[in-house]
């Protein structure tokens, strides 16, 4: 069944790679954008794949940190299937971000220029809580692994799914502030938040039942949460449609009406209507991001090929590399054979406690705790040394990243509050606990041990690590362009006109710069990183040649306009810049 | 909204949180009660906020049915009998996500944030951890808390 499953995704992934590799070339033009967004299928594909990669940690850590009884072999698909999907969901923002090469500069991390990411802006929230998301995952899926050949390991997993249920919440919350802080009047709502989580979650438990189905097996649990899931997000949309008119049929009919079937038992009790209930719900899903990513859709904008194959690219990999990730996963699965079939955990939850109750019986506890006066000092308790500890280093370490971040250099310029720096908080604070826990369970208490294969990649990766930290601290190529102009051979004196030049500022610059040159608000709002203010001072010490220079070649961020500007155009704008730099500080001074 | 109108938000919270969680009720009952106290918060915020007025429309009412849906989560935790605390300190965690991520997206749209009514809210989630046990009096005080912080702050 995997085997035929995986054929079938490398049949949709291969065109879709063509099609992948034709958009990097091209860049956004080859996609469908939307004239008023200028968001298009990548960035519905990210937030439909960020929406399923929703589904491992909601039901296995959530479950776990609620006590709710899940199967391991349910877990295990469910944590697997959020690693497949945070792949290809981290792959399509930056393939939108138009400076590949840059990404990098989303991370706030300080470089050598002294260049820092604009905290302030979404685009950093969501680089950070998804990468962070990705480790934590990733770290919770080996540590479930492990615990099947060391049960030492299991009283672990709770710490950890307690950290990573706000996490899994605070991910996709961040991914609607990327809508919700704009000013597109479709994507105005206070309530983005919650309605992401609702439409993340539905998505999640319907790819989670659809793996299921190919697994041969069911949990009517999760499909009873689908379809209460489906009734909340058809309310959120009554209110969306309440607040603005907007109503997307096509996402009502299969998110919201076709998943009512599983109330009709032939559905139901059938494995393929149950695969087609979750499918449903999952292009109904699908749909409705692609509206909400692209409210010009159908007027100015349509879907062609290449979007077809950026889906198939997703779809395809997903299958390849979950199914075939999967295939390897069997003699875990195969341990857990008592749990197959129609399950509900109860018979887990039986053997757990009675392996508990056996271990306090070993252990002597259970009557040290009944002697009067039975005393464990708090810092010295195993919840203190698991959970409190690391948490408070956690929260130490997010506190010290705040007034870090809040004395860069580049906040001198753009006014930082509480509300910008916030979302980040979280995140730094679970990846430091999470740290801290990994630390002292392979150091202090030395239950998390490692194999010699294991050894070599840990050490391989925290190289690789450390080369990418060095990369980025060095801040990549200082010029954008292939090609570099020679200034040198044009003068200070070359003829410009400083109303043509502000006309070419106007239509070239203003965009990023703002017309007055002190920054247009929405690009500092929402890109990376913050630009350095054009004051005269700066302008003076960079000298015209060097400006001159960076307009015509480029340089980090900024875009090479050598074949777009002559040089006398180039000389005219950085006179015209002074010119504003001139009136800037002049008004500063009355 | 006018004060009043967000004072009777309150009351129908309230109501509509003596419906949540029967014991021995199935999860589609809970579930649609869920999605029914929803549907009513939002027809109630509709016509309470007077949004059908495109000239009176508050940015500030978009998150309204959910910190309604929050409140209600939050009172209705009283009613339960197992795992009390650990309900209640989630019910009151969402209020404060559904304030303090509502208020994040108005603050980009030049809204000031509620920080009194998030502290509020914060401060006493966090203290709600410490609880021991919660008893009939202790009940009527955190209703009394969160009541206090929807009418005042």
């Amino acid at each position: 069944m995997f085997r035929y499953l995986m054929l079938a995704g490398l049949a949709l992934f291969l065109p879709g790679l063509c099609a992948l590799g034709y958009s990097l070339y091209e860049g956004p033009s080859a996609w469908m954008l939307d004239s008023r967004t200028f968001w298009g299928t990548p960035i519905s594909l990210f937030v439909f794949w960020v929406g399923l990669a929703h589904a491992g940690t909601l039901l296995s850590a959530v479950f776990l940190a609620l006590d709710i009884k899940l199967d391991r072999r349910t877990a295990l698909i469910a944590e697997l299937s959020t690693l497949a999907s945070l792949v290809f969901a981290g792959i399509f923002p930056l393939m939108h971000l138009g400076y590949l090469q840059n990404f990098y500069m989303v991370a706030p991390f300080l470089d050598a220029r002294g260049n820092f990411a604009n905290v302030s802006s979404p685009l950093v929230w969501d680089f950070c809580c998804i990468a962070v998301y990705a480790i934590l995952s990733l770290l919770f899926f080996v540590m479930h692994l492990k615990a099947r050949v060391n049960p030492a390991l299991d009283k672990y997993r709770k710490p950890m799914a307690w950290l990573l249920f706000p996490l899994v919440l605070w991910v996709h919350t961040v991914v609607s502030l990327d809508f919700a802080t704009t000013f597109v009047p479709e994507w105005r709502g206070a309530f983005f938040p919650v309605y992401f989580i609702a439409g993340a979650i539905f998505s999640g438990i319907a790819l989670v039942n659809l793996l299921l189905c190919t697994e041969g097996y069911r949990v009517r649990l999760l499909e009873r949460l689908q379809l209460i899931c489906s009734w909340i997000l058809c309310a959120i949309w009554f209110w969306d449609f309440l607040l603005k008119g907007t109503f997307f049929a096509s996402a009502f009919i299969f998110a919201g009406v076709l998943p009512q079937l599983r109330l009709v038992s032939v559905f139901r009790e059938n494995r393929w209507g149950r695969a087609a209930l979750s499918v449903s719900v999952l292009f109904g899903l699908f749909l409705e991001r692609f509206y909400l990513v692209s409210p010009e859709y159908g007027t100015s904008s349509s879907f062609g090929w290449i979007d077809l194959g950026l889906v198939a690219f997703s779809v395809g990999g997903f299958m390849l590399l979950f199914f075939g990730v999967r295939r390897l996963l069997n003699r875990y699965a195969e341990n857990a054979g008592a749990y197959f079939g129609e399950v509900d955990g109860s018979d887990m939850a039986k053997v757990e406690e009675a392996e508990d109750a056996e271990r306090v019986a070993a252990s002597g506890l259970g009557v040290e705790k009944s002697k009067k006066g039975f005393y464990i000092q708090p810092w010295s308790s195993e919840e203190y040394r698991i959970l409190r500890f690391p948490l408070l280093v956690g929260i130490a370490v997010a506190l010290i990243f705040v007034v870090w971040a809040w004395g860069q250099l580049p906040f001198v310029n753009v006014e930082l509050s509480l509300a910008n720096v916030l979302p980040l908080v979280y995140p730094v604070m679970a990846l430091a606990t999470v740290m801290t826990l990994l630390a002292r369970i392979y150091f202090v208490e030395k239950s998390f041990v490692l194999h010699r294969r294991e050894k070599i990649l840990g050490v391989a990766i925290l190289i690789l690590a450390g080369a990418c930290a060095g990369t980025f601290f060095a801040g990549g190529a200082s010029e954008t362009s292939g090609a570099s102009v020679d200034v040198a051979a044009f003068g200070e004196n070359t003829n410009v006109d400083l109303a043509q030049s502000a006309l070419v500022w106007n239509a070239r610059c203003a965009t990023c710069h703002g017309r007055d040159g002190k920054f247009n608000e929405k690009f500092v709002r929402e890109y990376y990183p913050v630009p350095p203010k054009l004051d005269l001072p700066r302008l003076d010490s960079l000298g015209t040649d060097s400006l001159v220079k960076v307009v015509l070649n480029g340089r980090v961020n900024m875009s090479a306009y050598a074949n777009r500007l002559t040089p006398a155009e180039a000389y005219g704008l950085v006179n015209y810049m002074r010119s504003l730099a001139a009136r800037d500080s002049g008004e500063g001074a009355r | 909204m006018i004060p009043l109108v967000n004072a009777l938000a309150c009351l129908i919270a309230l109501g509509c949180a003596s419906f949540l969680w029967k014991k021995g009720s199935s999860p589609y009952r809970n579930g649609a009660m869920l999605v029914g106290a929803l549907l009513l918060f939002c027809v109630f915020t509709y016509f309470g906020g007077e949004m059908f007025d495109a000239r009176l429309v508050d940015p500030t009412l978009e998150h309204y049915p959910f910190r309604m849906m929050a409140l209600c989560l939050c009172l209705s935790t009283t009613s339960l009998t197992l795992y009390r605390r650990r309900y209640l300190v989630l019910a009151q965690a969402l209020w404060f996500w559904v304030e303090l991520f509502g208020g994040i997206a108005l603050f980009y749209r030049g809204f000031d944030i509620a920080w009194m009514r998030i502290l509020a809210i914060l401060g006493m989630t966090f203290c709600s951890t410490f609880l021991s046990r919660i008893s009939k009096e202790m009940e009527f005080c955190l209703m009394v808390f969160w009541i206090a912080v929807w009418v005042f702050f």
